[in-house]
């Protein structure tokens, strides 16, 4: 572990939204710490508040309470020309690439813009100069071609591409890629995240990936770190190779078990973890002590619907995780009342 | 296997279809042939553009008016041993036959339902429009919700917003099977679904098979999906099916370069620390295709045969696979070789989460 | 005075022929022959037209054609083919001129096609342009006949008006004059009170509307008070108490009244739309690269509501032009003749509405004003296509 800050720091992230008139507690009390040239992966399920809190990684949210820290320091912090250096600094790509394009303006203008109006490049010839090397990385060659297209001329695999390139413009330090690759067809996926690591590596970027696909999450993350969301907490964090391989919150067992695999021996020797409840708790109604319990096999009464669980270190396990009969080192047994765990039929 | 391989319960031959555009027609489904028999579940694996949607509408009738059906056939076998070419039928007996004899789950959930109807309503409606009394089509529904995991009284009588994302599902595969038919077609059912809740489909996707022995034809992107729970996989590409047999051959012995890129492109939780190999370029243009093998521009096999002559669909294994492909013994080789995962690399997941 | 209310001058044919040389000369040099020759048609009619205002900018336009069908700039290579190493990335100004004047012309032959390619939206347009013609070039042909003419009436008759004959195509009208060339000449006061009406109400709206959406708090709420208010203002009562205090004969002020009265319904549509579209990703994005709030407004967010507003544009002079007509029948409005609204005017107040000879004076206006309506409406369909990036392209 290197001495340098972190690139960003979130200490204590609340995040709330109004939504017919009812307060819905997205995020409660997230510490997350993204380390400079790191790859994190930040996975759960819908409703967990991964893209929310990619989002305030990014510093487009702010969040309803806690501190963001960039850089070591508080973004409050900043004022002025700093503020706007540091806006530039963390950047994202998002999901849609239908909906990511502004469809009005062709690919040259979506990556001048920035260049412009920054200053970035030095007259008509450096502008073009920079387009034609942004273009050449993302691999959208001919970039003589494809400057003049719009958007609905591209695929969504391109599209993409475009959005990379543009959040590239500015020369940031970190990306948040929201779910950017699960609106492209399957074979066009691994291409993105190649470059992604590619560019990771040559321009020294750090990367947070935002998922719902775990298969993908570990092999993007493989060399970095995953964090495991629900319902807005993180419930497991730590390397990629760690957590999957030995997993030591429940939630992440049962994901980890669910997943189908592209292989009919490996998925259908696969054993489910059956949980208690198929039910989602609703963010505005979640479960005392431990959010999970009402679903988790392992629930043990008193234990886990009391105390609020912290991320901490357990025993056995490299990674840190937010569940007390772990962290205490209890052996988990399944719950009387939930039936044992069943081998696919 | 777990169907009965005497008996064919669809056959479609030769079933091409196009759409017309201004640049000229699109050849959204060429020659496609294969058949479904009794409880089997047959997954149709392709990307976008690949024509896996457009041979759905075309099995179910639905297709847009600008599409046209330029040949083939699609023979359905009612359980008296009738045999019918779907594609001929009227409207009025398209109406008969769809969802008794063939019916459909498709994506998305929420845009299948109409919101201001009650479930109850939906059940009723299904029954009357095909002769059954209210009280057996009642019993019926209760039934398959229980079956499907989910409380049958309160589901029963709800709106579909009241339920969420994955009981809607849920409830459209179990009224899926409310007349009994022979064939369900699912498009897509799990693709827009959570980890857990997509875990819960397909278990009691495989609770419902078992117990009431329909065939199931899957289309999907998702090989993962695929390996859990076909037991015959069809990979397609550029409107034609380029191979098919088998799950565990296609997936351990595949014989079409596409189909070994795809595997090769999908990342499995269990397998570790992985080499994945991207497929280069993107999907062919369906109105000008590439000539000869219509996958050879982006082909990591690709030889000068590739580029002039189309592939014919061979069999082999006694007829009970099939694939289009000039290379096809090169990759069989290379996917023994690669597809297979020793013991040592699989990670402890695949041996049950209880520490 | 906001419009365009000239009449086709001889002069203005000298004018347009002298800027008519500057797409000729082009199409000469680019090779482009066909292309410069309809480049100086255009330039003709539209100098005949306007004079110089009409004339300079249809310079820019022509020329802006013919390059776009021949325009390569060797040293680019985003407009060459030549391979990277042959070109370099330096424009010159005068290159970088042309090249914008390129994509000047790809935009409106890309209009163009969008245009032709929906059937009725072409035929709105040829209508709309069928009337813009009569309008400016019509008085050279005729002339305004505005004097009574007693010795026309027909013997035995007890009235003036006259029915449609072989010298009087419209028949004559109850001062016994020619209904022709009122027709010819009323349109102007009527059409272009109806633009500018139009014009006004979408303006004020499409800049409140903006602002109440993107800026939001305070403004919006004060935005929406006033637009609310406004909205529970009964319009023609309100025109009928101003009518007795107010001499409103002026078409202007019409105008500017009808633009005060009508903006709250299409700020609302504007401000509904200024919010969705807030939210889409690359506005999000354009936060994220720190881009400005000036570009977001004006590059981000409006491009994609242009063609929202040139439809709502083209509806609320529709509904301008019936309020006016509306309002000069029920005799609330003194407009001057010649007028179409006023014809019918005249027509109930001159007691003529039940006299079979009458047809020629009622129904030319009337089936003017439907005809023009009719245009506006099957232009209104093409111009949402005329503004979809997807045309622009020629895909």
């Amino acid at each position: 572990m290197s001495d340098t800050p972190p690139i960003v720091e979130l200490r204590g992230i609340r995040r709330s939204f109004v939504k017919d008139r009812q307060l819905i507690p997205v995020l409660q009390d997230i510490n997350l710490a993204v380390q400079a040239d790191e790859i994190l992966c930040i996975v759960g399920e819908s409703g967990c508040g991964k893209t929310t809190t990619g989002k305030i990684i990014a510093g487009l949210l702010d969040p309803s309470s806690g501190e963001v820290i960039v850089n070591g320091r508080p973004t409050e912090s900043y004022q002025g020309r700093e503020k706007a250096l540091l806006r530039r600094q963390l950047q994202i790509v998002h999901q849609d690439p239908f909906a990511s394009l502004n469809p009005a303006h062709t690919i040259g203008d979506i990556l001048s813009f920035p260049l412009k109006r920054h200053r970035m490049t030095e007259g008509g010839a450096g502008l073009k100069r920079r387009i034609w090397e942004l273009l050449t990385m993302v691999d959208l060659t001919p970039p003589g071609d494809m400057v003049n297209k719009y958007p609905h001329q591209l695929s969504g695999g391109q599209r993409q591409r475009v959005s990379i390139a543009r959040a590239l413009t500015v020369n940031p330090k970190l990306i948040v890629a929201d779910e950017a690759v699960s609106m492209v067809d399957v074979s066009i996926r691994i291409t993105l995240l190649k470059m992604l690591l590619r560019l990771r590596a040559e321009l020294g970027l750090t990367i947070v990936f935002i998922t719902h696909d775990l298969a993908l999450a570990k092999y993007f993350a493989w060399e970095g770190r995953i964090a495991v969301m629900y319902l807005g907490r993180i419930v497991e964090i730590g390397r990629t190779q760690e957590v999957i391989a030995n997993p030591s919150h429940p939630y992440t067992r049962a994901l980890l078990a669910a997943v189908p695999e592209a292989d009919p021996e490996l998925t259908r020797h696969k054993q489910a973890i059956r949980l208690r409840s198929d039910d989602i708790p609703r963010l505005t109604d979640i479960p005392r002590g431990c959010a999970f319990h009402p679903r988790c096999p392992y629930f043990i009464p008193g234990m886990c619907d009391s105390d609020l669980p912290e991320l901490a270190s357990a025993p056995g396990f490299d990674q840190q995780v937010a569940c007390i009969p772990v962290q205490r080192g209890l052996p988990l047994h399944v719950h009387e009342s939930q039936v044992a765990a069943e081998a696919h039929p | 296997m777990t169907y009965k391989p005497d008996e064919v319960v669809l056959s479609i031959r030769d079933l091409s279809v196009s759409y017309g555009a201004q640049r000229g027609r699109v050849r959204a489904v060429q020659n496609v042939s294969f058949d479904l028999h009794a409880g089997e579940t047959l997954a149709l694996i392709g990307e976008s553009g690949c024509g896996k949607s457009t041979l759905n509408l075309a099995l179910i009738r639905q297709l847009p008016k600008t599409a046209s059906i330029d040949g083939g056939s699609v023979l359905y076998t009612y359980r008296d041993g009738r045999q019918v070419d779907v594609l001929k039928y009227t409207k009025q007996e398209m109406r008969r036959y769809l969802w008794a004899e063939c019916s459909m789950v498709f994506q998305g959930a929420l845009n299948s339902l109409n919101p201001v109807i009650r479930i109850s309503e939906m059940v009723y409606e299904t029954g009357e429009a095909h002769g059954i009394p209210r009280l057996e089509a009642r019993d019926r529904a209760m039934r398959l919700f229980e079956q499907v995991r989910l409380d049958a009284k309160r589901v029963f009588t709800s709106y579909p917003h009241e339920l969420s994302g994955g009981m809607r599902q849920r409830v459209l595969l179990a009224l899926s099977l409310i007349l009994r038919p022979q064939i369900v077609i699912m498009d897509e059912p799990t693709t827009a679904v959570d980890i857990l809740t997509q875990r819960s489909i397909l278990d009691v996707l495989k609770v419902l098979r078992a117990e009431l022995n329909f065939s199931v034809i899957f289309i999907s992107h998702d090989l993962a999906v695929a390996a859990e729970i076909a037991d015959t996989v069809a990979t397609m590409y550029a409107g034609e099916i380029v191979e098919r047999g088998p799950v565990n051959d296609v997936f351990y012995r595949s014989r079409h370069a596409y189909t070994l890129s795809l595997l090769n492109a999908a990342p499995r939780l269990s397998a570790g620390a992985e080499t994945l190999d991207s497929i280069p370029g993107s999907p062919p243009d369906l109105i000008v295709p590439p000539p000869g093998c219509k996958f050879h521009p982006r082909c990591a096999y690709v030889q000068d045969v590739c580029r002039t002559v189309p592939p014919p669909l061979v069999a082999y294994d006694d007829g009970k696979r099939l694939a289009a492909c000039h290379a096809t013994e090169q990759v069989q080789q290379d996917a023994q070789a690669t597809r297979i995962l020793s013991p040592d690399a699989i990670l402890p997941i695949v041996k049950g989460g209880v520490s | 005075m906001i419009g365009f209310a000239t009449i086709a001058t001889p002069i203005g044919l000298l004018i347009g022929l002298v800027c008519g040389l500057v797409p000729l000369a082009a199409g000469v040099y680019y090779k482009q022959i066909p292309v410069g020759v309809i480049g100086v048609i255009a330039c003709v009619i539209s100098g005949f037209a306007c004079g110089f205002l009409g004339g300079v900018p249809m310079i820019l336009l022509t020329y802006g054609v013919v390059l776009s069908y021949a325009y390569v700039n060797r040293q680019d290579p985003f407009t060459s083919r030549a391979a990277l190493i042959d070109v370099t990335f330096e424009e010159s100004r005068v290159e970088q001129f042309q090249r914008s004047m390129a994509n000047l012309g790809n935009s409106i032959r890309g209009a163009w096609r969008a245009l032709t390619r929906n059937k009725a939206g072409f035929l709105g347009f040829l209508g709309l342009t069928f009337f813009l013609v009569v309008m400016v070039f019509g008085p050279l042909f005729i002339k305004y006949d505005g004097q009574a003419h007693m010795e026309r009436r027909v013997p035995g008759a007890f009235a003036m008006v006259a029915a449609p004959s072989a010298e009087f195509p419209l028949g004559l009208d109850w001062k016994g004059r020619d209904v022709l060339s009122h027709m010819v000449h009323g349109g102007q006061t009527l059409i272009i009170t109806s633009i500018q009406a139009g014009i006004f109400a979408t303006v004020i709206a499409v800049v409140l509307g903006s602002l109440a959406g993107l800026v939001g708090g305070v403004a919006d709420q004060i935005i929406s008070t006033i637009a609310n208010f406004i909205l529970t203002i009964p319009a023609f009562p309100l025109l009928i108490v101003l009518a007795a205090l107010v001499d409103l004969d002026s078409g202007f002020l019409l105008a500017v009244l009808f633009g005060v009265l009508n903006w709250p319904t299409l700020m609302r549509a504007v401000r509904a739309q200024v919010l969705s579209l807030r939210e889409r990703d690359y506005v999000q994005a354009a936060v994220a690269l720190d881009l400005g709030l000036w570009h977001i407004i004006a590059r981000e967010v409006f491009p994609n509501m242009v063609s929202y507003i040139a439809v709502n544009l083209i509806f609320t002079i529709r509904i301008a032009m019936y309020s006016v007509v509306g309002l000069v029948f029920l005799g609330l409005v003194p407009l001057k003749e010649p007028d179409w609204a006023i014809m019918i005017f005249t027509g109930r107040q001159q007691g003529v509405l039940f006299l079979p000879q009458a047809a020629g004076m009622l129904l030319s206006p009337i089936v003017a004003i439907a005809l023009f309506q009719l245009s506006l409406v099957l232009f209104a369909r093409s111009l949402e296509e005329i503004f979809n990036p997807r045309l622009r392209a020629g895909v």
